[in-house]
Order: C-alpha cells, then sequence, then structure tokens
C-alpha cells in the first residue's frame, strides 16, 4: 500500500530531519518512563514486601513461667477475638528450646553449653491481618504486663511502620514527580512535532490543497511521536534490565529484609506499561501540537 | 456580491491588486469563511457543509497559484502523483493518471526531472498536471503567468484553453490585458470585493 509506505516514510524522515531535537526528546521521554518503570518496580516490591511481612510475627507475648494453662487459653481466645488478629500460636518452653537449638545448628558463632535448664518462657505470637494495627493492639496488650500472665509484650512492626511509610512516601511523591516528568516529556514532544511540522508546512499546505483528510495529514507526526515514544521506552527498559538487580539488592539491604524478585509475569506487564505510556505520551503531545496548528 | 458561473465556462477575474480575486477563490476552496451570504460549488453549499467535507470539495476543485507550490525534493511525476497518493489512490490508478495528465501537459519527457531543473512554464505545467490528476470539474488558476515571461504565458494560456474545453470549468484571476483581450471571454471585474463590471466577451479594461 503507497499510502500506508508515505505514512511511514514521513514519520520516519520527520525523526531523523532533526535529529538532534528528536534524540533530545526521546531521552527526556526515556527519562520520564525509567522512573514511570522504577516506579511501578519498587510499589510492587514495596507491595510483596508488605504481604511477606504481613505473614510474619508481629506482636510476642511472652509468658510469665507459672501462669495456668486456662489463663493463657482465656487471653489467647481474648486475642483472637480482635479483627485485626488473624492467627495465634502458642510457643511453649521446649518449643523455643528447640527453635534455638535449630539456629544453632546453622550458625557457627553460636553455641549452647549448658542445656540442662530451659530459661526460655513460652509465648503467643500474633499473626495480623492489619499490620498497620500493630501499635494499636501492643499498646492494649502491655496493659496486661505485671498482672501475673504477661511477662513482656515484644512488637517487631518497626519494619513494616518502615515499609507503610515508604510505600506511602513513594506513592504519593513517586505520583507528583511522575505527573511532572510527564508534563515535562509531554512538553518536548509537542514541540519537537511542532518543528516537525513546520519543516513540513509547504507539503501540509498542497496535501490540504489537493484534498488530504486532517488525519492523512495527522498520522505521520503522530506516529513520528509514538516513535518517539517507543525508542524512550526501549532506553529506559534497557536501564531496568541492567539496573534491576543491583537495585533490588540494595533496596533489600536498606529494609534489612525480603530480597525482592518478580516473576516474568510483572516484568512482561511491566514492559507492556512503559510502551503503553510511551505511545499514549508520544502519540497524544502530536495531537496536541497538531490540534493548534490543524485548528486554523 | 451576487456572482454565477455556469459548468463548462471560462471567466476571467480581473481588478487591482486587493480587489478581492484571492479572497474570491479562497471562498471556493473553503480556505476561507465569508462572514455573511452563501457559496455553492458544484451544487454543494460551501459555507453549511461540515469539516470533513472539505477534502471532497478540493479534489472535484483542482488550483494553481502563480508561485506553482512544488515539492523541491520530489520529481515532476512524483509531484503530480502526490495529489492522488495523499487522498488515498491505489497504486495502480496513482500511475495511470498521473501518466495520463503528464501527457496532457505534454511533460511527459520531463517526468523525472526535479522542479529546479525545469523552466517557469515547466513548472507551471507541473502544478497543472497536479490540479488535473484528481480529474476536477473546475479548475481555478490563480494569476498563473504572473511569474512567465509571454512567450511562456501564452502556452499556459494555451493549455488551460485545451483543458476547458475539454470540460472543465476554468476560472483564472490575472492582471495579463493582453490575454483577456485576445480571448475575449467573460471577464467579472472586481473593485473592493465588489462586482463592478461582468461582460460575455470582455475585454481586461471597460
Amino acid at each position: 500500500m503507497k499510502r500506508v509506505e508515505y505514512v511511514l516514510a514521513s514519520a520516519a524522515q520527520g525523526f531523523w530531519r532533526n535529529p538532534v531535537m528528536s534524540l533530545a526528546s526521546t531521552f527526556t521521554v526515556g527519562l520520564m518512563l525509567l522512573l514511570f518503570a522504577f516506579f511501578l518496580a519498587t510499589d510492587r516490591g514495596l507491595q510483596e514486601a508488605v504481604s511477606v511481612l504481613e505473614s510474619k510475627v508481629e506482636l510476642a507475648l511472652f509468658l510469665e513461667d507459672d501462669t495456668r494453662v486456662s489463663d493463657v487459653l482465656a487471653l489467647r481466645a481474648r486475642i483472637e477475638a480482635d479483627p485485626a488478629v488473624s492467627r495465634v500460636l502458642y510457643v511453649s518452653k521446649d518449643d523455643a528450646m528447640a527453635r534455638l537449638r535449630e539456629i544453632a545448628e546453622r550458625r557457627k558463632d553460636f553455641d549452647i553449653v549448658d542445656t540442662s535448664a530451659n530459661p526460655l518462657q513460652a509465648s503467643l505470637e500474633i499473626k495480623l491481618s492489619r499490620p498497620q494495627d500493630a501499635a494499636r493492639l501492643a499498646l492494649a496488650l502491655r496493659d496486661e504486663v505485671g498482672k501475673g500472665v504477661v511477662y513482656e509484650v515484644v512488637d517487631n512492626p518497626s519494619v513494616v511502620d518502615k515499609l507503610l511509610t515508604i510505600t506511602r512516601v513513594l506513592s504519593i511523591g513517586g505520583l507528583a514527580v511522575l505527573a511532572m516528568m510527564l508534563i515535562v516529556a509531554l512538553f518536548v514532544i509537542v514541540n519537537t512535532i511542532r518543528i516537525a511540522v513546520h519543516a513540513r508546512r509547504d507539503e501540509i499546505e498542497i496535501m490540504k490543497l489537493v484534498g488530504a483528510t486532517d488525519w492523512f495529514v495527522r498520522w505521520p507526526f503522530i506516529l513520528e511521536g509514538m516513535l518517539v515514544g517507543a525508542l524512550g521506552a526501549v532506553a529506559a527498559l534497557a536501564v531496568v534490565l541492567v539496573a534491576a538487580g543491583p537495585m533490588s539488592n540494595s533496596l533489600a539491604g536498606f529494609l534489612e529484609i525480603v530480597p525482592l524478585s518478580f516473576g516474568s509475569a510483572f516484568l512482561w506487564q511491566l514492559v507492556a506499561s512503559v510502551f503503553a505510556l510511551a505511545l499514549l505520551v508520544g502519540g497524544g503531545g502530536a495531537m496536541l501540537s497538531m490540534r493548534t496548528h490543524l485548528a486554523k | 456580491m451576487d456572482l454565477q458561473i455556469e459548468s463548462g465556462d471560462f471567466v476571467f477575474l480581473v481588478g487591482s491588486s486587493g480587489a478581492g480575486k484571492s479572497s474570491l477563490i479562497r471562498l471556493l476552496i473553503r480556505d476561507e469563511l465569508p462572514s455573511t451570504g452563501r457559496v455553492w460549488v458544484d451544487g454543494q453549499d460551501v459555507v453549511r457543509m461540515p469539516r470533513s467535507a472539505v477534502p471532497r470539495l478540493r479534489r472535484r476543485v483542482g488550483v494553481v497559484f502563480q508561485d506553482f507550490k512544488l515539492l523541491p525534493r520530489k520529481t515532476v511525476a512524483e509531484n503530480v502523483a502526490f495529489a492522488l497518493l495523499v487522498t488515498g489512490h491505489s497504486a495502480d490508478v496513482v500511475r495511470e493518471e498521473t501518466d495520463r495528465a503528464l501527457s496532457l501537459v505534454g511533460l511527459s519527457p520531463r517526468r523525472e526531472h526535479f522542479p529546479d531543473q525545469l523552466s517557469g512554464g515547466e513548472q507551471q505545467r507541473t502544478a497543472i498536471a497536479r490540479a488535473l490528476v484528481s480529474r476536477p470539474r473546475i479548475l481555478i488558476a490563480d494569476e498563473p503567468t504572473g511569474n512567465l515571461d509571454p512567450v511562456t504565458s501564452w502556452e499556459i494560456i494555451k493549455l488551460l484553453v485545451r483543458v476547458n474545453e475539454l470540460g472543465t470549468t476554468l476560472v483564472m484571476a490575472t492582471h495579463n490585458a493582453e490575454i483577456v483581450n485576445a480571448l475575449r471571454r467573460r471577464v467579472i471585474h472586481l473593485d473592493r470585493g465588489m462586482v463592478v463590471r461582468d461582460e460575455r466577451e470582455g475585454l481586461y479594461a471597460a
């Protein structure tokens, strides 16, 4: 089809006619997409981290050594009634010692020298369905300390808190930065296409004169915008590919927990999202600059 | 202004610069809309037609200008074919109609030349071929001989007369008194946007 050929050739020609501007806008779009990819990956990583932590113990009640079983069971029932709690696990003194032995076997710098007595306390381990309620629950349970059953409340939600805060900050901050980058990228694309339109103004004038439709006039420029977007996407994804490993490791190190790893499903989702945004921004930016030009 | 041009006619628009010749032409191809009044072209209300109908109108109305408006990086044949290419014709149609238009204006031997390798007359004939390639019902020429020497001007006029004889309505704005007086066609004289004279077999000046 000569017509399709013409549109494609015009788009490619437009891109290379002004390579500095085209590459500058490709770079800007690439940067924006990189941020977008980073945002998606981090958001997903944190979500996964949170969900992993959610399945972990978040509160532990260490019990007085001479507590009666019936008191423990009553306490356990009370805790389980709280809607934020998903499960309460009873760990006896023997269970606790068995765990310690297990740890000792795995670590060379750790030795149990005397096993004649068991100084470890029995405990209730509480798993939460709503990790953000950990602080409230811990506060309530601290009232029980010294009443004969609960010896100590240990909450370990600092990591969860950290994660929830980071997730929130990243969501809001990331979205704000992303929005700004999106505007910058749009602005640059609009200008790139405007220059391309200007370079072809004679051709456009003749096209309109001989009765080409508005869409036929627009398509080469929209495709040029999409080409800028697509090249930006390729560049951004290349950077992601190279940087993803080291970055997720350092992130895991920073949070002192869960190593992040994404399945291939998520990677494809990421690639698709980045390309979708790239084509949308590229094509949309071109449309914007065509609107102002073709309106007259 | 109340003006009617019959199908198949050959009409000169005369008048000093700024009299409204070019504005009238722009109204006919809806490059401009009138503040009041109506314009009909080939049986269609140009003023009230939706924007989407404008391309179809322009395919039925060919236009040539004083400055040719050729694309410098395309050959003669490509310039002519361009009009069909961008209006979505198949490759076969583009080739056939381009050949036909080029032979009509006598440029078949120069088809692979670029505009800057052509004389002014040849450039204008290329522009005419481009305007005719979509077989329009009307051909509008806005001072087509304005940049050409007298001999070349006559060649262009002879070509336009032949196009008219083949059935295309011709509207030509011109300052060339010699041509108008020699041809004795209908002359519409504009001044400050008004028709001040409209004569069958008229002369350049009253």
